[in-house]
């Protein structure tokens, strides 16, 4: 008994440090931005809140930044150069046949949607990263669960160039 | 061939009155669309403190540093939303209550924050700036599988020396996931609204139009 306890106390203690060097963020703020829509784009008005919502929350998750900033917000001149800003504009969306979806399979007819995304460090506008974004979908799939899965793509890909552009 | 006297005709037997059992069904019919229209009214939501969550800032939000010191006064809060029951959350589930107006949780939230960094003047005479605060959304905005969160405001910032004002949007969003059971639903719901009104605070106070209307009011010289 003595010697389990004494493994799972070394255990811990393991785990701890490892636990608190995530928590150190790379990013002083990440600032997201509603995104455009280039022309063409038929999405309701509500998608661009909640991508906006949702990529808010996949950004904290990403655990690259100590603190995800509203948009407009003001951000201290000292932690300026440690911040990013995500822009970014919907360029294509095909709503996808759920007919030839069910009928031929293999990935036709889905939903696509395209953004283009931008991250720029706060203090000099320096681009960190130009992203390219495709998300496909089920046709059936509700806008929302697009967005989801939109925003989790773009914090992957931010976070793959903020570390790239780090190391 | 006599004279023919006329027979009286004999009354169908269905327009007898003795025979005529419809008429009790009417009173039964009208009964019964009385309850009806009551149990649709006994199920309108109505507030109990057992589906009433209680929404306020976890932490009072840090205003932005300006260039000189400055007052605010919260003068009114006005609630612009158009909702019938603006206490009402949801109606799901029997219904989930907030305990207070929404105006005066964004009151309370706005004047808690100023008052913990000292920027909350007592009276708008003493104020350098007012905040005249519009409330054009409060409540879970459409969604799928979750709750969405979304609070929405307008403050226009009048300055009472030159007279002249601006106005300033701000939003808050939070997104959280439902939960099977009321009881947990209605955690998450609280501390998703908690986390929109902390971010629409936020985004007001220590946004960039924020800064540029202080400095303005500043720049502005007063009438004469």
């Amino acid at each position: 008994m003595a010697i389990s306890l004494a493994a799972l106390a070394s255990a811990w203690l393991a785990v701890t440090p490892t636990a608190a060097k995530d928590s150190n963020a790379k990013f002083k703020t990440v600032e997201a931005k509603h995104f455009e829509r280039a022309e063409g784009v038929e999405l309701t008005p509500e998608f661009s809140d909640y991508l906006y919502a949702e990529l808010r929350t996949q950004l904290q998750k990403t655990r690259m930044f100590a603190q995800v900033i509203g948009e407009g917000e003001v951000v201290e001149d000292a932690d300026a150069p440690a911040s990013v800003v995500v822009t970014g504009t919907l360029t294509e969306y095909k709503k996808g046949n759920a007919v030839e979806s069910k009928i031929i399979g293999y990935g036709t007819g889905r939903r696509s949607l395209k953004l283009h995304v931008t991250v720029a460090r706060r203090s000099d506008q320096k681009i960190l990263g130009n992203l390219e974004v495709h998300v496909k979908a089920a046709p059936n799939l509700n806008e929302k669960l697009l967005a989801v899965e939109a925003a989790k793509q773009i914090a992957n890909k931010v976070k793959d160039s903020l570390e790239h552009e780090a190391s | 061939m006599g004279f023919q006297f006329l027979a009286l005709r004999t009354l169908p037997a269905r327009s007898s009155l003795r025979n005529a059992g419809i008429f009790p069904a009417f009173p039964v019919l009208a009964f019964l669309v009385f309850l009806a229209v009551g149990s649709s009214w006994a199920s309108d939501p109505k507030p109990t403190p057992d589906n009433t969550i209680h929404i306020a800032l976890a932490t009072a939000v840090t205003p932005q540093k300006f260039p000189r010191p400055v007052k605010f006064f919260i003068g009114d809060v006005i609630d612009r939303a158009g909702n019938a029951q603006p206490m009402l959350i949801t109606s799901a589930r029997g219904g989930i209550f907030v305990d207070r107006l929404p105006a005066d949780i964004v009151r309370e939230a706005l004047e808690s924050s100023l008052k913990a960094a000292d920027m909350l003047s007592p009276d708008a005479a003493s104020a350098d700036l007012i905040l005249n605060v519009y409330l054009f959304h409060f409540g879970l905005a459409p969604s799928l599988g979750d709750f969405f969160g979304k609070i929405e405001l307008a403050v226009v910032v009048k300055d009472p020396k030159s007279g002249k004002s601006q106005q300033i949007s701000a939003s808050g969003t939070s997104i959280s996931h439902l939960a099977k059971l009321k009881r947990n639903e209605m955690k998450d719901l609280e501390a998703d609204f908690d986390g929109a009104l902390g971010d629409a605070i936020r985004n007001f106070l220590r946004g960039q139009a924020l800064h540029d209307a202080v400095a303005s009011a500043a720049a502005s010289p007063a009438p004469a």
